[in-house]
């Protein structure tokens, strides 16, 4: 048998999940909006991190903004909340393991995870380790709302008929 | 009876039950399939954005050299490029304290110094793009004959980042106040003539791995200071003489 405490947090989890839902959809929303309207800063941001050639670097940063902003979208209407959540999480480690490079190989870049990044300049300082903690901080809500994808307000609850 | 009423409600649940399971399965794929898509859709619309992006029409300055990139001071055996955007502070700096003695070397035949104006600090004018202006502007004052003056009132008038930069008024009338003042060099200002060559002699600067300004090269090899910094005028010096041999 389910004690009580046992069904009032299972009512109560859809409405605790809406919140990492939101938050990431505006995570998404504005990281791929900063970036999208200069296609050129961004293809600079990514070749920053010297992974790749600039021509791949250009169709990274063309993809990644409309991407991010697709995600975004999709977590704020919660479509396949849990899927989404997964991608989230897998991009942000992928940020990390950016910036850990950039970091390792003692690169002075802006992460450009909320801007057009690039190298800085002379006197600004980097700031990986806080780069890489709101990542973190990100993969945490990633992996609670893959633990627990239902929430409110989703398209997902209105497809399975809840109300 | 009241105990087959009961093995038939269990078996109504159990039915009930699996019918929602069936439902959630159906509706968790086909929605994973739907994201699928839109994510690919997305990622479509970036790559098309960036294939569809056409530089238009790119008037290229005659007077540029390196490919139509760069303008030339001094003719020297050693070569030394600068790329220098007219926003960015390090290059300011990098101008107060190496560029007199760079323009020397020029001057006493030891150089070639060639600036390349790259614009990648646009979104720190409030939208008006300054870094793109100010190097289109310094393309239109190279094919005049007057780079190097026109260059260095903008660097002796470097606006700060996140301010709207020098409109192109003022730059005319900085132009002016350095012997700048043909019609050709106005008209190319105001019309935005070289806007479309920075846009495209910034692309080059990336496609050589460059990702910041200032950026230096001697005989085509990039020279950094420590730890990645802007080198000093002791570092640029020294380097310049072992290149000459």
């Amino acid at each position: 048998m389910e004690s009580a405490r046992q069904i009032r947090m299972a009512a109560a989890w859809p409405w605790i999940s809406t919140l990492p839902r939101l938050a990431l959809a505006a995570v998404w929303l504005v990281a791929g909006g900063l970036k999208a309207g200069d296609l050129a800063a961004s293809a600079r941001a990514v070749n920053a991190y010297q992974l790749m050639s600039y021509d791949a670097a250009e169709v990274v940063g063309a993809v990644q903004p409309f991407l991010e902003i697709a995600l975004g979208l999709l977590l704020l209407i919660g479509l396949a909340t849990r899927l989404t959540a997964v991608i989230s999480a897998a991009l942000m480690v992928i940020f990390i393991a950016g910036i850990s490079w950039a970091w390792s190989q003692g690169l002075r870049i802006d992460c450009g995870c909320f801007s057009s990044g690039g190298e800085l300049g002379a006197g600004e300082s980097t700031a990986y380790g806080v780069d890489i903690l709101r990542d973190v901080a990100f993969v945490a809500l990633s992996g609670l709302l893959v633990w627990r994808p239902r929430s409110r307000f989703s398209l997902d609850g209105f497809l399975l008929g809840e109300r | 009876m009241s105990k087959g009423r009961e093995r038939a409600a269990k078996a109504r649940q159990i039915v009930a039950d699996q019918k929602a399971a069936e439902r959630r399965r159906t509706v968790t794929l086909w929605t994973s399939v739907a994201v699928v898509l839109m994510l690919f859709a997305a990622g479509l619309i970036g790559w098309t954005t960036l294939r569809g992006q056409d530089d238009g029409k790119v008037t290229v300055p005659s007077a540029a050299v390196d490919d139509g990139t760069a303008f030339a001071v001094g003719a020297g055996p050693v070569t030394v490029d600068v790329y220098e955007d007219f926003m960015c502070p390090a290059c300011g700096s990098f101008e107060e304290t190496t560029g007199g003695v760079l323009k020397q070397l020029a001057t006493a035949g030891k150089i070639t110094l060639r600036f390349h104006p790259v614009a990648i600090l646009d979104k720190f004018s409030h939208g008006t793009a300054y870094s793109t202006r100010a190097a289109a502007a310094s393309a239109a004052a190279g094919q005049e004959g007057k780079f190097t003056e026109f260059h260095d009132v903008l660097y002796a008038n470097r606006p700060a980042e996140n301010t709207a930069g020098l409109t192109d008024a003022k730059m005319i009338e900085l132009a002016a106040s350095v012997g700048l003042t043909s019609e050709t060099f106005t008209t190319a200002v105001n019309g935005g003539t070289y806007k479309t060559w920075a846009t495209q002699a910034t692309e080059k600067f990336s496609k050589k791995g460059f990702n910041g300004t200032p950026t230096i090269a001697v005989n085509g090899e990039q020279l950094n200071g420590p730890d990645n910094s802007v080198p000093s005028t002791a570092l640029v010096t020294e380097t310049i003489d072992k290149a000459a041999g």
